[in-house]
């Protein structure tokens, strides 16, 4: 049962990793189109077309279908409602990379928030 | 240009993302559920599961609703600012565990559910630390 939980919490781990990944490659491929917010909807088009000729855009695409189908697996393995629960680890992958990745500034409140949800993931572990 | 109040259309917006987000994990779970009894050991029985499970409707009903969820959210996001949006949208953290147990007939024990509010908390305050970057950027 505990080699179990172990190899389920990787196969979550491995997602969540993968959807960070996604993310950093929506997030360079949205920052190099030096894109200002706006509402116009004619101008947010443009901007999509823009972006979907970005091969980085699809790398993102093959890591989330990649995600998916380690979610199925897992969810093949866990209970929903632990899967569910320890998939917000994507918030520490996801803190970590704005830090090094990005060089992001990562404020003090936004690390004791990834901090409670650390521990959360701890406690439905134990459980 | 972000508005910090939540309007009823925003509310229901949010809502409405809430139960589609749940009911893609739903959606998800039954199609995992579709070869009852099959285990997953290595990548060939993947491959053989992953057939299987993407031939099942529940799969594709479960990314529609990830479609509807991110044309949804690009709507609340175009209305309001993150950090309001996302502790209204955490909702689901909630709504998950509870369907698992309506309709999946999973059980919770009482550490679970603390160790999901831990959960709940943290994703709030990570959420709330976009209000405090914004304001301190400008």
């Amino acid at each position: 049962m505990k080699e179990g939980l172990l190899i389920i919490l990787s196969l979550i781990a491995l997602t969540s990793l993968c959807d960070t990944i996604n993310q950093l490659f929506l997030k360079s491929a949205v920052d190099s189109l030096n894109f200002s917010p706006s509402f116009n909807i004619i101008k947010i088009f443009k901007f999509i077309a823009r972006l979907l000729v970005k091969p980085r855009l699809w790398l993102g695409f093959v890591f989330s279908v990649i995600s998916l189908c380690i979610w199925l697996v897992v969810l093949s393995k866990a209970e929903l409602n632990f899967a569910f629960s320890a998939d917000s680890m994507h918030y520490i992958f996801i803190a970590l990379a704005s830090r090094f990745v990005l060089k992001e500034k990562v404020t003090s409140l936004r690390w004791l928030g990834t901090g409670l949800i650390v521990a959360g993931i701890v406690l439905i572990s134990l459980s | 240009m972000f508005k910090k109040k939540v309007t009823l259309k925003i509310l229901l917006l949010l809502i409405a993302s809430d139960i589609l987000e749940t009911s893609i994990q739903f959606f998800f779970k039954k199609s995992a559920l579709a070869q009852q009894g099959f285990v997953v050991t290595d990548f060939s029985s993947a491959v053989v599961f992953l057939k299987a499970a993407f031939a099942s409707p529940f799969l594709w009903a479960g990314l529609i609703a990830v479609a509807a969820v991110f044309i949804i959210w690009s709507g609340i996001l175009s209305r309001i600012d993150l950090s309001v949006a996302v502790p209204i949208a955490s909702f689901s953290y909630i709504l998950v565990p509870l369907v698992s147990i309506i309709f999946l007939h999973e059980k919770i024990t009482a550490l679970r559910w603390m160790g999901i509010f831990f959960i709940l908390g943290g994703v709030i305050l990570v959420s709330l630390s976009s209000r405090e970057r914004s304001s301190e950027g400008k």
